[in-house]
């Protein structure tokens, strides 16, 4: 044995002995690093509540000089359980990022060419609001369209819109999750939450909850599942980190997952298994189910899903013998095929079936906590009719978010009426959109755009006028309640003042509303708006309490089986959950979930799959210095058969076409995908070249996806697109 | 086809229905909170009322009837008159058994 161990005490004791001589003579330098982090004077520590991505994880600023030096989980707040992840930690460098807006600018060149003049506030609302009132002059006020994602000040936005005289808001949920909240909404009149702390069997399909953060469902899911050694089974056609800590991953073949689900609901009832009290007391069309999932059997779901039917049997029978602490996860970003809603009615079904609803490890409707309303003064209701037409086409989708893509389709075809200005808060339709030579030729179309945001996305690249919005730890915003089992009532306040020229959306639309003579309807300040929220909080002190600890979450404690009463009226069209629903047959939709093999790629050709990782959700966050090291360009997952037969080798650029687009990025060859699919991060190839780190690096999905759509809910279908990859 | 048509009946109802109530969503929620919830509001001087305490056809029911505290005065004059039906409208929009399906955020 000629080598030296070292084992874990002979290290300590050296290392020990080290740090012991080196501290005398490191003593001036500790005491330099010291001064930059010490106890001193002007040191605060501000609660408050992150605004990286929708969870609104409730977070302690530490203050000092007047900068902003770290943010620390708040471990007040049960839902986000004492954590702050990466995108969390990075809001600094939102604050901190030279690419950010910093004044308002109007531009002097061309769409997209990037020449912009710097101006005063007053130039940029009084430029806005002339563009306004022409196009209102020329189109009446439904030719203006206003887009948005959901946020604590997105309610001034709307309202604007709405003052205005507009029918035409439209937000992001057709973009991401309108499909999982209608199918639920359509089952059980409402979203309910899934109690990952407390179950004791899972199914995921493709919710990468481990990578994809939900507070808590993510953190629920190790210190819950995994810490218990719950089963989780997982179906992906990917191998994702939520895969590798799954007991049972299967690679799905993609967008089959309703066969799975529909084979399972037949295996229950065929067995018996099923929950008859519950079924009983709580729902109605079961009988209707019952001869309706005989043709889906195992074995023909063998078929369609390439799951073995002798594993769908033994996952149905775990299933239900788990049950009530057993659940088919939700997921949340359900914008992946044209049949996804009738796939989480499908899950929805099961759910219920099993008696689950309202129960420990189960399904639980959300708790929520009062608060009070600031009234203001309401105007006259927008006289047109949307351009989406959303009463015509998607009867049952929420009207209020509107239906994006058949929105863009409408808007380029001028039917049913031409649409010529578009008012943009907190969004990158540009890259949140499939088919971004779509979204520019919308864009082409627009006698005016204002784009409200942080920094100069791709869609703010291409506006008239852009008015930077102070970020989050600049700012103060109204109350939010978020519902769960765990609720809580959180309050995001200023940490430090605005260090450039920007403003919070409030003033942004007072500035507007001003010189639209609407001023009427937004005569408050952010402080009297809070004030009147605070009100209702049902505890003493309410505004010193929450200024104090930045959350309030009542007992802490969650309660189960309130809803499970005779008298219960579940918030549906007969009060009971609709296993069968007639308020979907009225509509001309399937009432009870009908499978269609759905269209698989062509040899040679790939379906397209998206996904999140734990430090990238939106497209603005690569261009976080902090989060853009973890990943500095995207690549495209290949599997190594296709890959060998095509000569592409890992790291290699490779040119990937679709239908309506064509882009160039690096192979990561990798048996992690199946040989039938290829996978891309979201959030690079940007064209802004105010985006720095990711202008022109990597590409972006938009470019590729085809238009597709969910046919009841009109979610955007995003894992519908087929493309060739080849060398570059 | 046949789907085409329950769809045209649909929204023939539907136009129909919101064409009868004629008021105001957004002005209604103003008005119930600002008259009704002074007293039927948790922990206050009536019974807690929420646009989900009735269905529909409860609603339409009892707007038709005109009548508070339980037939002891008439309606119009505890609301002005002119914000009856926005109030209607917004509550009826929002009933137990009305499609609403639940959005993120705003």
């Amino acid at each position: 044995m000629g080598t030296t161990r070292m084992d874990r005490r002979f290290f300590l004791k050296t290392a020990g002995a080290a740090a012991g001589s080196a501290a005398t003579v490191q003593v001036g330098c500790l005491t330099y690093f010291k001064k930059g982090r010490s106890a001193s004077a002007d040191r605060r520590e501000v609660p408050t509540t992150c605004e990286l991505c929708p969870n609104k994880c409730s977070a302690i600023a530490v203050v000092e000089g007047g900068l902003v030096k770290k943010l620390n989980p708040n471990p007040e707040n049960p839902k986000s359980r004492d954590m702050l992840c990466a995108r969390g930690n990075a809001a600094i460098k939102q604050v901190y990022d030279p690419d950010r807006l910093k004044q308002p600018m109007i531009r002097v060149g061309a769409r997209g060419e990037g020449k912009w003049k710097p101006v005063s506030w007053d130039e940029a609302f009084d430029f806005a609001a002339k563009k306004l009132a022409e196009v209102k002059a020329k189109y009446g006020p439904e030719g203006t369209l206003w887009s948005s994602t959901e946020g604590f000040q997105e309610v001034f936005f709307k309202n604007l819109g709405l003052a205005f005289g507009s029918p035409n808001l439209v937000r992001h949920p057709t973009l991401c999750l309108a499909s999982v909240n209608l199918a639920y909404s359509a089952t059980f009149g409402t979203v309910p939450s899934f109690d990952l702390l407390n179950s004791r069997y899972v199914i995921m399909s493709g919710a990468n909850r481990f990578e994809s953060i939900i507070t808590p469902d993510t953190m629920d899911l190790i210190g819950g599942v995994m810490e218990r050694k719950a089963k989780l089974i997982y179906l992906d056609p990917r191998f994702t980190v939520t895969a590798s800590k799954a007991d049972e991953w299967y690679p799905v073949k993609p967008g089959t997952d309703l066969a799975f689900i529909l084979a399972m609901i037949h295996v229950i009832i065929a067995e018996n298994r099923h929950s008859k009290e519950f079924v009983a007391a709580y729902t109605t069309g079961f009988d209707q189910l019952v001869e309706h999932v005989k043709q889906y059997t195992p074995e023909w779901a063998e078929r369609e899903t390439e799951i073995p039917a002798r594993d769908i049997i033994r996952i149905a029978r775990e299933f239900s013998d788990a049950a009530p602490r057993s659940l088919y996860y939700a997921g949340r970003r359900s914008s992946w095929y044209q049949n996804d809603f009738q796939m989480r009615r499908a899950q929805a079904i099961l759910n219920a079936i099993v008696g689950n609803w309202d129960q420990l490890g189960g399904m639980v409707p959300n708790a929520k906590l009062p608060k009070g309303e600031f009234l203001f003064m309401p105007w006259d209701e927008p006289k047109a009719p949307r351009v989406d037409e959303i009463d015509k086409h998607f009867p049952l989708a929420a009207k209020g978010d509107g239906v994006y893509l058949k929105l863009r389709e409408n808007v380029l075809s001028g039917k049913p009426y031409p649409v010529k200005a578009w008012m943009v808060y907190k969004q990158d339709p540009m890259n949140a959109m499939p088919d971004q030579a779509k979204t520019l030729k919308m864009i082409e179309g627009m006698d005016f755009i204002a784009v409200i945001d942080v920094q100069m996305s791709d869609m703010a690249w291409y506006a008239d006028v852009v008015f930077p919005e102070s970020v989050y730890l600049e700012r103060t915003d109204p109350v939010e309640v978020m519902p769960g089992i765990w609720p809580a009532v959180v309050y995001r306040q200023q940490v430090v003042k605005p260090i450039h020229d920007t403003k919070p959306n409030l003033e942004i639309v007072q500035g507007l509303a001003k010189r639209l003579g609407l001023s009427d309807y937004f005569d408050f300040t952010i402080e009297q708006w809070v004030d009147a929220e605070f009100k209702e909080l049902p505890i003493p002190l309410a505004a010193e309490h929450m200024k104090k600890h930045g959350v309030w979450a009542a007992s802490g404690q969650p309660s189960y089986g309130k809803t499970l009463t005779p008298d219960h009226r579940f918030v549906t069209k007969t009060g009971k959950i609709e296993i069968f629903s007639e308020r979907l047959q009225e509509a001309g939709y399937d009432p009870l979930p009908v499978y269609s093999a759905p269209k698989q790629p062509p040899e040679n050709r790939f379906r397209l799959i998206l996904g999140r990782v734990g430090y990238f959700t939106h497209a603005n966050q690569s261009n976080n210095v902090w989060l853009n090291e973890f990943m500095k360009e995207n690549d495209l997952w290949i599997n190594p058969k296709p890959a060998a037969r095509m000569n592409i080798k890992d790291g290699s650029y490779v040119t990937v076409t679709s239908s309506v687009g064509a882009v160039k990025l690096r192979a990561r060859v990798t048996e992690e995908i199946r040989p039938d699919c290829v996978f891309m991060l979201h959030g690079f190839g940007k064209k802004s070249k105010m985006q720095s780190l990711v202008y022109n690096v990597g590409a972006s999905d938009a470019v590729l996806l085809e238009t597709a759509w969910d046919q009841v809910s009109g979610n955007a279908a995003f894992h519908e697109t087929f493309v060739n990859v080849a060398t570059a | 086809m046949q789907n085409t048509t329950k769809l045209l009946a649909m929204l023939l109802a539907l136009s129909v229905s919101l064409a009868a109530q004629g008021g105001s969503d957004t002005k209604g929620k103003f008005f119930f909170k600002k008259s009704c919830k002074a007293c039927h509001a948790a922990g206050g001087s009536a019974k807690e009322i929420t646009p989900l305490s009735k269905t529909q056809a409860q609603w339409k029911a009892y707007f038709a009837a005109g009548k508070h505290k339980k037939g002891a005065e008439k309606l119009d004059g505890v609301v002005k008159p002119e914000q009856i039906k926005d109030i209607q409208t917004f509550l009826t929009n929002h009933a137990s058994d009305s499609p609403q399906p639940e959005t993120c955020g705003g």
